[in-house]
């Protein structure tokens, strides 16, 4: 395996994210899958909104952009139709992706068109200062619902599954080794590929939760997983996990895997 | 005890085969005529444990356990094992040992120096109780004939060379009891084991990398947060985060190399390094590891 620092902006590092933030974690993870990809950097592009995680692009040594809130998946529907040679990527987040973006993200699906889409939840919006997103679950506390949100959360997984995404997973930040060969995977699929990365923040939604720093989120982001447990050496990172208001059960790995026709902007020649 | 009554004991690690071994050692005795108690250990070596199987033959057998100090024939699997259990051979009794090596459990609670603790091979060891050692290399000479699964069959020809039962016996009991479809390759083995050339003591193993010494922790302070998770995670305790946000490495010597800090690390601050490759390592000390 070659340093993934090779594909690295080093001179713009450190990065702007928090002490503790998953979203570093998840970065690696993708340097990392490309790596077993062994994809020329030239020939990957990676698209990306506003938010936190949309600021990953910054670091990484890709063709990348820095699109408009919301709209990652439209800029890269055209690079892709533009450039169908590119392996085109797309790092959102749930604000980015679900809330504001979410009408792109649920027609790219539906086109099948064939790009990677990495959604990286982290249940807040961060980069604003921790207002309730449509991922924040019920009975979390964030700057906009201070007693608690009263409403039920977006399942990205189910959302995408519905509108037509032909290969859907789910991986945790806490599991690095997974989730950069479920991206492998994803970035292998032909057609819209669709991976939620479940991410933190400790900064407003552990420090509003009362569930820590970055290393209590990702066990606690490990417990909720209901498919494979992850001890992260258990004997002295579980000891100090508060009881947290949000329901546990995250189902993880991939969820779906379809082969569908892919959308290429070519109008289907009709028999003579 | 009955007159002329002999034993022997075949002894090997869990998922070996030692019992399907030793029920062919068994059945050949029975086709020669002799009356025949085996005795066995297994269930609890569930893959990785020690199994052994005491046989006795004779007239007319009581016991079927092999005393200390009597048996004819000890057929090790493992080298280990051959260890484990030479005190039951009689004096100028045969050991016919595999130079195979499974380092057991309890000699890895140290992981950086585990060929340490796992005795070193040696046709000689033995000497002082004048017993024949045989050292085979079963696994080479199965996979030479075609398949390694057939290492066992390698021994027990070994072992046949030492009793004098019939081949016909012998190859009867193996055609009755291997699974269908290998009857061939394993009478081939069995043959070859009677021949088989002394095994020439394998080099000590080197240590593998990961194993060879403590990894180097390469820590960026210029990137590094001080967020807590890489001294959270680390399963040894080697780093800590001091009271100025400071990341300091507190326990180097105890780094295993698992490099859950450094993909666990949002900041890409932290780089574990292999202490030396096993190459440089044989290059330094030709005589091998430190077994």
């Amino acid at each position: 395996m070659a340093d993934v620092k090779t594909y690295l902006r080093e001179w713009a590092m450190p990065h702007v994210l928090c002490p503790g933030c998953a979203h570093g974690i998840v970065m690696r993870g993708f340097l990392d899958a490309i790596d077993q990809l062994q994809i020329d950097q030239d020939k990957v592009a990676v698209v990306a909104g506003i938010g936190c995680s949309s600021r990953i692009v910054g670091y990484i040594d890709f063709c990348t952009l820095h699109g408009t809130h919301g709209r990652a998946p439209a800029f890269a529907t055209g690079l892709k139709l533009a450039r169908p040679d590119l392996h085109v990527m797309v790092i959102t987040g749930d604000g980015d992706g679900l809330a504001i973006g979410g009408n792109h993200l649920i027609h790219a699906a539906r086109r099948n068109i064939d790009m990677t889409v990495m959604l990286l939840n982290n249940s807040i919006y961060g980069m604003t200062g921790g207002q309730a997103a449509p991922t924040t679950p019920a009975g979390a506390v964030a700057s906009t619902t201070p007693a608690g949100n009263t409403e039920p959360n977006f399942d990205a997984c189910k959302l995408m599954i519905g509108a037509g995404a032909s290969f859907v997973a789910r991986v945790l930040a806490a599991n690095p080794i997974e989730m950069s060969k479920v991206i492998a995977d994803g970035v292998r699929h032909p057609g819209f590929s669709f991976i939620e990365i479940i991410s933190d923040c400790p900064e407003y939604y552990g420090r509003y939760n009362k569930v820590g720093g970055g290393a209590e989120m990702l066990t606690w982001m490990a417990r909720r997983d209901a498919g494979v447990a992850v001890p992260l050496s258990e004997k002295k990172f579980v000891e100090h996990v508060p009881s947290s208001p949000v329901p546990t059960g995250l189902t993880t790995g991939v969820l779906e895997r379809d082969i569908r026709p892919v959308f290429t902007g070519v109008r289907k020649q009709e028999p003579q | 005890m009955s007159e002329g009554t002999r034993g022997l004991l075949l002894s090997g690690v869990g998922g070996q085969g030692v019992i399907l071994a030793s029920m062919i050692v068994a059945d050949a005795l029975l086709n020669a005529g002799f009356d025949v108690k085996q005795s066995e250990v297994h269930g609890m070596a569930q893959r990785g444990g020690s199994v052994f199987s005491h046989i006795r033959w004779g007239e007319d057998v009581d016991s079927p356990l092999v005393p200390k100090g009597s048996a004819e024939v000890l057929a090790a699997f493992e080298w280990a094992e051959a260890i484990r259990w030479v005190e039951y051979v009689r004096e100028g009794g045969a050991v016919v040992a595999d130079i195979r090596t499974i380092v057991p459990p309890g000699a890895c609670n140290d992981k950086r120096a585990w060929t340490e603790r796992y005795p070193g091979i040696d046709a000689e060891l033995f000497n002082d109780r004048q017993l024949k050692t045989r050292l085979v290399d079963a696994a080479a000479t199965a996979t030479e004939l075609g398949n390694v699964r057939a290492a066992n069959s390698v021994i027990l020809g070994s072992v046949a060379a030492f009793l004098d039962v019939e081949q016909d016996h012998w190859e009867a009991a193996i055609e009755r009891l291997v699974p269908r479809g290998t009857v061939e390759i394993n009478l081939a083995a069995f043959r070859e084991g009677r021949e088989v050339a002394m095994a020439r003591v394998p080099r000590p193993p080197i240590a593998p990398e990961g194993f060879s010494g403590p990894h180097q922790i390469d820590i960026n302070h210029v990137w590094c947060k001080g967020c807590d998770i890489c001294s959270r995670v680390c399963p040894e305790y080697c780093l800590a985060v001091d009271v100025d946000g400071r990341l300091n490495i507190i326990n180097p010597e105890a780094c295993t190399g698992c490099r859950l800090c450094e993909l666990l690390c949002p900041d890409f601050a932290i780089e574990i390094h292999a202490p030396q490759t096993p190459a440089a390592m044989a290059d330094a000390n030709p005589a091998g590891g430190t077994t």
